[in-house]
């Protein structure tokens, strides 16, 4: 299909806009967390300056253990992925491949748990991880983070390994390897870009979500990054240098990640996660 | 399959041992966590780290297990764990609500068996929001007085004589209308949704000699009080008719209120000492510039107003004996003194008024002269975060909406917070 | 609903499962061909999910459903039957919160379609910075909600905001504006934080879609002469139909529930302007101390987005949906 150039470059001024746009909150983000105290409230604001530096991240570390939260968060968002993949391929795999008469059920159960308001279990949650003394654990994290994450993923998966032909599980199986053989080493492989899209998809949730590591961790050393930068935001002090500063310092490994792995994203969900 | 089932549980095995954390690997010893929003403010952690590291030295079988939280969380944090029945032992928390709804553990019969000559070095008027019921259940931490703060460069400039500070609302606002130009104002009106917004109304309330609530609690007057009824108008009319307080009041909160002040974008604003310190953290060239007097009355009988935060002990707590030791020891003269100087918050025992730090400050000697006269909050119902946070703030933000609407609004709040009063 | 699919000769990821429906779902050689000895082993394999999801989900929710039907104070509680839905259906609060909700969630996801739709179009025909474009423009997405809203707080302030001061210096507002000050200036700046955040999802799922279609539907359609709207009318569309529903049904549904954004930028505020049911619910729960009645609005909502989830079960099972 020949396109016009007229019509290429006014594709392009408009994606370029539209980046520019989209971008610009994290642009202010970066120039912010880059300004000196002096600098952060000068009207007008500066676009550029030459006073940049990296003084609101020193102050950072030095308040705040933004190291401890980085690992909390990569921990508990690593478990996450790990367990909501596996359990999810499983799942995925059982339902795609054998005879299950509560399908209907459990396709309904799990667009039901996507619903769910966060706030109507906050308390009932933490009751249930209290009485199980799980309460500060990177285990009840996971656990949490993962009931919320499988349903998306199990949700993609089905979409994926129902492409993925059975004739190759039954050739599997006549050359004698078990079902969990089959599994592991026919099927697998095969929805490997179907598995880095829900593995990027269950990492974002993790890393981001806040109201229930909130909650359910009271020691500040398992606090992860989100709750960690709200407590930057005092009563009687604000640093929007240093907030900014955490911000982007929670923002830049998801958005490497992203970036590097970007291909597989598009190409997972193309190639038949949506189908619910 | 059996395999299979193999692979799950001891993936499932693998996971516990892997993840679990090591909580609990402590024993013998008392851990009592303490959770309170003072604990993220910078200029108070170098004090609370030292002074729970001199207790811990004073006991050793205790340690203190401090926890940081989100200012905006800190009661959903509490309640949470409340529910469960695992709070942090302990709390500063509003005393009313938790002690309601049984979260808080009564500490009257520690306080009775603790020998008179402490027991008098307290001010006596805090108690009042300290009680529930008729019991005891905390103590003090710190007060913040209201007074009026102004910049004195700003009022030299405007040619106003910073030594002869208004005392009346009429002086008050003829220096407002000189203050405020083109891109600058004299002050803000308050209605952002926190708290702050009900203390700064009702000290222009008491400084009219009015009252917003009745003797015994039972009934709102917010309108039914005419001389609370003109403040509230006159207060609002700084925004709404004379406007000379700064633009967007429903954004305004503390934060936002000192950053302007810090600015240099108003030149006067109603606050705490611990304003100050917001201030010169945000521009320290304003460090002699800072003025401080009794908020403009327009009654004999002005009053202002007192916040107090406190300390108190958690419902579920297994060791209140320790718990009470602590309370006590963070309100030692030597820590109490410190906060005065580099957090700015008010102590509230009268044996701390001669010490040097307290007695040779005379922004300090200021606000404890306006103290002296101020009436406490948070008043003792159950329903006055809801009544402090939401509903007055929802009235300010309408009646800003519609500033012809002012006495009736105001007359559907009074009957809103006389249920809330009464509905519990 | 899944395995009615037969899509066997295809190899992963070739064809999106999509765009086959409908080519053979008569046929269901799957549900027979099952060995007798493997009936249950579909369930082994579901068992170690739905185990975790019972065990993690089930009990809290039955646990919120059973508070929902008391009056609590505190720690105590008194059974009340269904006092709590009659008080919420017969008062302004929760109507009003409805509301605010509906309007919230019809603005937001139009947008989303309607930008996520547009940015998919271009997108997928770029070659050139691929994948600068795809994450710039996803990277809305990437951000943590909660860090988002705090990033939008100061972009908007005031006085020392920056919106404020571009607007105001290309002449587009006289005077600086509090955008989170009043009732409709607030409604509109979280919808727009909201579309800016949640766009990006809907465009990522449709640019899968586009790259979905077989390049030789487009060709075939060039050599018969068709014009870029005929192909996009009789090509594109069609193709992307099925994901349309998905992804706007899904979009209702996140955006229906969505907390994070309105909590810190707003918390429901001025005067209720943004109050939609999720941040009700918290605002009843930790302001108002009432966790019977925020039980039961949470409840509530739960059945308004179950209206929208039964809707989208119809629109996507093959065995009862309408032909494309």
């Amino acid at each position: 299909m020949q396109e016009s150039p007229g019509i290429r470059l006014l594709r392009w001024i408009v994606l370029f806009a539209a980046l520019i746009i989209m971008l610009f909150p994290i642009y202010w983000m970066v120039n912010t967390a880059l300004k000196p105290s002096t600098q952060v409230f000068e009207s007008p604001p500066t676009f550029f300056s030459t006073a940049w530096s990296l003084d609101a991240f020193f102050a950072l570390f030095e308040s705040r253990p933004i190291g401890r939260y980085f690992l909390n968060s990569l921990v508990v968002a690593g478990g996450t992925t790990v367990l909501s993949v596996v359990l999810a391929s499983f799942a995925a795999y059982g339902l795609t491949r054998f005879p299950v008469r509560i399908e209907p059920l459990i396709i309904l159960a799990l667009l039901f748990i996507k619903m769910l308001p966060e706030a109507l279990l906050v308390v009932p949650f933490y009751q249930l991880i209290a009485d199980v003394r799980m309460l500060n654990s990177y285990l009840s994290l996971v656990l949490v983070y993962s009931s919320f994450a499988l349903p998306f993923a199990i949700w993609m998966l089905i979409g994926f390994f129902r492409v993925i032909p059975r004739d190759l599980d039954e050739a599997g199986i006549m050359d004698g390897a078990s079902r969990l053989q089959t599994f592991w080493l026919v099927v697998l492989p095969l929805a490997r870009p179907g598995l880095v899209a829900v593995a990027m998809f269950t990492f974002l949730t993790a890393w981001n979500a806040y109201l229930w590591s909130l909650v359910l961790t009271t020691d500040p050393s398992m606090y992860v990054l989100p709750v960690g930068i709200a407590t930057l935001k005092g009563e009687y002090q604000v640093h929007w240098n240093e907030l900014m500063a955490a911000a982007v310092i929670a923002i830049v490994p998801v958005l490497a990640i992203y970036t590097v792995l970007e291909r597989y994203l598009v190409a997972g969900i193309t190639a038949g996660a949506v189908k619910g | 399959m059996v395999m299979k089932k193999r692979a799950a549980i001891g993936l499932v095995a693998a996971l516990t041992v892997s993840l679990s954390s090591s909580v609990g690997a402590l024993a013998q010893e008392i851990t009592l966590q303490w959770q309170a929003t003072a604990l993220s403010e910078a200029q108070y952690e170098p004090i609370w780290k030292d002074m729970v590291a001199a207790f811990e030295a004073e006991h050793p079988d205790v340690r203190i297990e401090p926890i940081m939280v989100p200012r905006a969380d800190n009661w959903t944090k509490f309640v949470t764990s409340a529910q469960a029945g695992a709070a942090p032992c302990i709390v500063s928390v509003p005393i009313p609500s938790a002690a309601y709804n049984g979260y808080l553990m009564s500490v009257q019969d520690m306080w009775d068996s603790e020998p008179e000559s402490y027991k008098s070095v307290w001010a006596q008027n805090a108690f009042g929001a300290l009680t529930f019921e008729g019991e005891l259940y905390g103590l003090p931490h710190y007060a913040g007085i209201y007074g009026e703060v102004y910049n004195r460069s700003l009022l030299e400039a405007a040619g106003l004589d910073p030594e002869a500070l208004p005392t009346t609302w009429e002086e008050y606002l003829e220096w407002a209308k000189a203050l405020t130009g083109e891109d600058h104002w004299a002050t803000t009106v308050l209605a952002g949704p926190t708290d702050t917004t009900t203390r700064v109304l009702l000290s222009w309330i008491y400084s009219n000699g009015g009252r917003a609530f009745n003797e015994d609690l039972t009934e709102a007057t917010f309108a039914k009080d005419p001389k609370s009824l003109e403040a509230i108008k006159f207060y609002l009319s700084l925004a709404s008719e004379h406007g000379v307080a700064a633009p967007g009041p429903a954004t305004l909160n503390y934060n936002e209120q000192t950053i302007l002040f810090a600015q240099e974008k108003i030149a006067t604003m109603r606050n705490a000492y611990w304003g100050l310190a917001k201030v010169l953290g945000d521009n320290p060239d304003l460090a002699d510039d800072l003025l401080v007097a009794a908020p403009p009355a327009n009654s004999e009988d002005a009053m202002s107003v007192a916040t107090l935060t406190t300390v108190s002990i958690s419902a579920n707590c297994e060791y209140p004996e320790q718990a009470w030791e602590f309370i006590k020891f963070m309100n030692e003269p030597e820590w109490a003194v410190r906060m005065v100087s580099a957090a700015n918050w008010m102590p509230l025992r009268t044996d701390l008024l001669d010490r040097p730090e307290v007695a040779g400050d005379p922004i300090v000697q200021t606000y404890l002269e306006i103290g002296a006269n101020s009436l406490t909050i948070p008043l003792p119902t159950p329903a006055w975060e809801q009544i402090a946070s939401k509903d007055v703030v929802e009235a300010v933000q309408r009646a800003l909406q519609e500033p012809d609407r002012v006495e009736e609004i105001f007359t559907d709040l009074d009957a809103l917070v006389t249920q809330r009063l009464n509905d519990i | 609903m899944t395995s009615d699919q037969d899509t066997t000769s295809d190899q992963a990821g070739t064809v999106p499962a999509w765009t086959s429906r409908g080519a053979s779902r008569s046929s269901r050689p799957w549900r027979g061909a099952g060995l007798k000895r493997e009936r249950w082993l579909g369930y082994y394999f579901l068992l170690p999910a739905i185990l975790l999801t019972t065990a993690l989900i089930a009990t809290p929710l039955a646990r919120a459903f059973w508070t929902s039907l008391h009056r609590t104070r505190g720690l105590r509680s008194d059974f009340v039957g269904l006092d709590n839905y009659v008080y919420l259906l017969t008062t302004a609060e929760f109507w009003e919160s409805l509301r605010v909700s509906a309007v919230f969630t019809t603005v937001c996801v139009f947008f989303h379609m309607l930008l996520g739709l547009g940015l998919a179009l271009m997108l997928n025909k770029v070659v050139f910075a691929r994948t600068l474009l795809r994450v710039g423009l996803l990277a809305p997405w990437i951000v943590a909600p909660s860090l988002g809203a705090i990033i939008w707080v100061w972009l908007l302030e005031p006085q020392f905001g920056v919106v404020n001061y571009m607007l105001s210096s290309i002449g587009l507002i006289e005077r600086y504006q509090t955008w989170l000050g009043t009732p409709e200036l607030a409604l509109a700046s979280v919808m727009i934080v909201d579309i800016w955040r949640g766009t990006p999802f809907v465009m990522l799922l449709l640019l899968a879609g586009l790259q979905g279609i077989p390049r030789d539907q487009y060709e075939a359609a060039t050599i018969d002469g068709a014009s870029a709207w005929q192909q996009f009318r009789f090509i594109t569309l069609p193709n992307l139909r099925y994901l349309l529903v998905v992804a706007s049904t899904l979009d209702v549904i996140y955006t229906m529930r969505h907390f994070d954004v309105i909590a810190v930028m707003t918390a429901g505020g001025p005067i209720g302007a943004t109050e939609v049911l999720p941040v009700l619910i918290y605002n009843t729960a930790f302001t108002q101390n009432n966790f019977g009645r925020a039980s039961a609005i949470g409840i509530l909502l739960l059945g308004v987005i179950l209206i929208f989830a039964i809707f989208y079960l119809r629109a996507t099972q093959p065995g009862k949906a309408r032909e494309d």
